[in-house]
């Protein structure tokens, strides 16, 4: 089984500092894998049989993250950077996805960091997708895959090659040690550009830039007094037609 | 500009706020539902110009005909195509992005229309700011904005979209519904959450009791799950675990962090107590009380028996 873990393809979004106008600054804020990302690589160990987990990533950042966590290699497109137009990002990675080929199954973070990288990817590689997957094994040769759905759970069974969408639902429970972050910077790393790779066009995009939303500030109540404060409250609901 | 757009529909969550959202565009919007014929007529009702109804076989997965449903959206070319966020109805908009070479928006929370290009707002930065793109081209959005209830309209007719069988190499062999103990909370017109201002066990009593007087559900932030380990995780709200919409939410000690609070983003009415004037939660709340929840809470409880 080979599979490829797609990691650290956007910026944290809690990096991002805003200023008074509401405009964004990302300058120095580099690629990080996601709150999700140790939850992909951490199936792709299960379900890896013997086989090759390659890591492949754009950009900045820890290029050795995925080798610190089993991959064999990484394959990163040195300039490529997270677009403001997910369906780019998407797009090359799914060119490099195609560059390493022979993937059974590609796994990425289903990360709230941006949702519309994820679902680019596995629209433009065209294969089975799931999104919300917390578990997956091989069984026969197909594999079984276990997804959130609501707040309920579904199994499912996929013939690859397929998109798994990995979502955690704890933090990372053991992050590499420093004898695993050492071994990592050895593996070999295949640094691509962009004109290596055949990155399907997409509608063009362009920020107008950022400000605070419309939405009403909240109606704050001084809990100094705290009986008078619950009065207040009390009184406003039963207004609101909520109590 | 022909700004028409299809809203895909694999459950009937959100289905307001998108067409409310789809509106703005000033142009056609066509519901393309994926899945049993009782949700296109469900959906019928919303106030969709035409309802196109792909059909699911049972035990297989919505996802399994998104080439099918992106080939159709590619024949009829909508300038927008937006989805919720639901982990299955997303694939299936990515599929159809991929056909369309649309850009692709997460977290879009209005559209409009500006001559030639459609003008998207998307939340960026945890929700803190609205970034607005315009774009050339057709757009794939997927839609977080406000949900709002749909208006009953007589319905529109269902137009049944022939679809192949896709076969059985990808199919759901099992599926587990939230559990009993889950299912009050899911449903629960109000809910009191329980965060960190939490300090120790013994004082989830005054949560108790607050819930009680209120006649409400009780949950948790996921911390409080998973580090202090008070609840377990069907009590969990937040978008890796459960998303209620409550009629009323009392976050108690809760920082509000946009995981939690993509929870509890359809509550009617949001409550926060916390003592940090710089928390999270009073940026995303209808009512703040600034103060110490040991003495705010039992003054709450105490105020809810008698009203």
């Amino acid at each position: 089984m080979k599979s490829i873990v797609v990691f650290k393809w956007s910026r944290n979004p809690q990096d991002a500092r805003v200023g008074s106008d509401g405009s964004v600054d990302w300058r120095g804020v580099k690629l990080a894998a996601s709150d999700d990302d140790p939850a992909a690589i951490a199936i792709a160990r299960d379900l890896a049989a013997g086989g090759e987990i390659v890591g492949l990533t754009i950009g900045d950042g820890d290029v050795a993250w995925a080798a610190a966590r089993g991959a064999a290699r990484t394959v990163v497109v040195a300039d490529a950077q997270a677009d403001v137009n997910s369906a780019v990002t998407g797009a090359i990675l799914a060119a490099g996805v195609r560059n390493i080929d022979g993937a059974d199954v590609v796994l990425l973070g289903d990360s709230a960091w941006d949702y519309g990288v994820v679902i680019a990817l596995a629209g433009q590689l065209g294969w089975p997708a799931l999104a919300g997957v917390v578990a997956a094994s091989l069984e026969k040769g197909r594999l079984r895959v276990t997804r959130k759905i609501g707040s309920g759970t579904q199994v499912l069974e996929m013939t690859g090659p397929a998109v798994l969408a990995v979502a955690a639902s704890r933090a990372e429970q053991q992050p590499p040690g420093m004898k695993e972050v050492l071994a990592a910077r050895k593996k070999p790393v295949a640094r691509l550009s962009l004109s290596d790779l055949d990155v399907a066009g997409v509608a063009a995009v362009t920020s107008r830039g950022s400000k605070f939303p419309d939405t009403a500030p909240a109606r704050m109540i001084d809990g100094a007094d705290p009986a008078a404060a619950a009065a207040q409250l009390v009184a406003a609901l039963r207004s609101d037609g909520v109590l | 500009m022909n700004a028409d757009s299809w809203i895909i529909i694999t459950d009937a969550g959100r289905v307001g706020g998108l067409l409310d959202a789809a509106r703005k565009l000033g142009a056609g919007v066509t519901a393309a539902v994926v899945g049993p014929r009782d949700l296109a007529e469900a959906v019928a009702t919303a106030g969709f110009d035409r309802i196109l109804w792909f059909a699911v076989k049972e035990g297989i997965p919505a996802e399994a005909y998104a080439a099918q449903v992106a080939d159709a959206a590619q024949a009829a070319a909508p300038r927008v195509v937006l989805a919720s966020d639901a982990s299955t109805v997303r694939i299936i908009l990515g599929a159809i992005a991929a056909k369309l070479g649309a850009a692709v928006a997460s977290s879009v929370r209005a559209l409009a229309v500006e001559g030639d290009q459609v003008l998207v707002s998307r939340a960026i930065a945890e929700g803190k700011v609205v970034e607005v793109l315009e774009v050339a081209g057709p757009l794939a959005g997927i839609f977080d904005g406000d949900d709002v209830d749909w208006a009953n309209t007589p319905p529109a007719a269902v137009e049944e979209i022939t679809v192949a069988d896709p076969g059985d190499g990808f199919r759901i062999v099992e599926s587990q519904a939230a559990g009993a103990e889950l299912a009050g909370l899911l449903v629960a017109p109000r809910v009191v959450g329980t965060g960190l201002g939490i300090r120790a066990k013994d004082d989830l009593k005054l949560i108790e009791e607050l819930a009680a007087a209120v006649s409400a559900e009780i949950a948790c932030s996921l911390p409080v799950c998973e580090d202090m380990r008070w609840f377990d995780a069907h009590r969990v709200v937040g978008s890796s675990h459960n998303q209620i919409a409550p009629d009323l939410y009392i976050a108690v000690g809760i920082s509000g962090q946009p995981q939690h609070m993509s929870g509890v983003r359809d509550a009617k009415v949001v409550v926060a107590i916390n003592n940090d004037p710089e928390a999270r939660i009073f940026k995303n709340c209808d009512y703040g009380l600034l103060g110490d929840l040991y003495k705010i809470v039992p003054a709450l409880t105490a105020a809810f028996k008698t009203a």
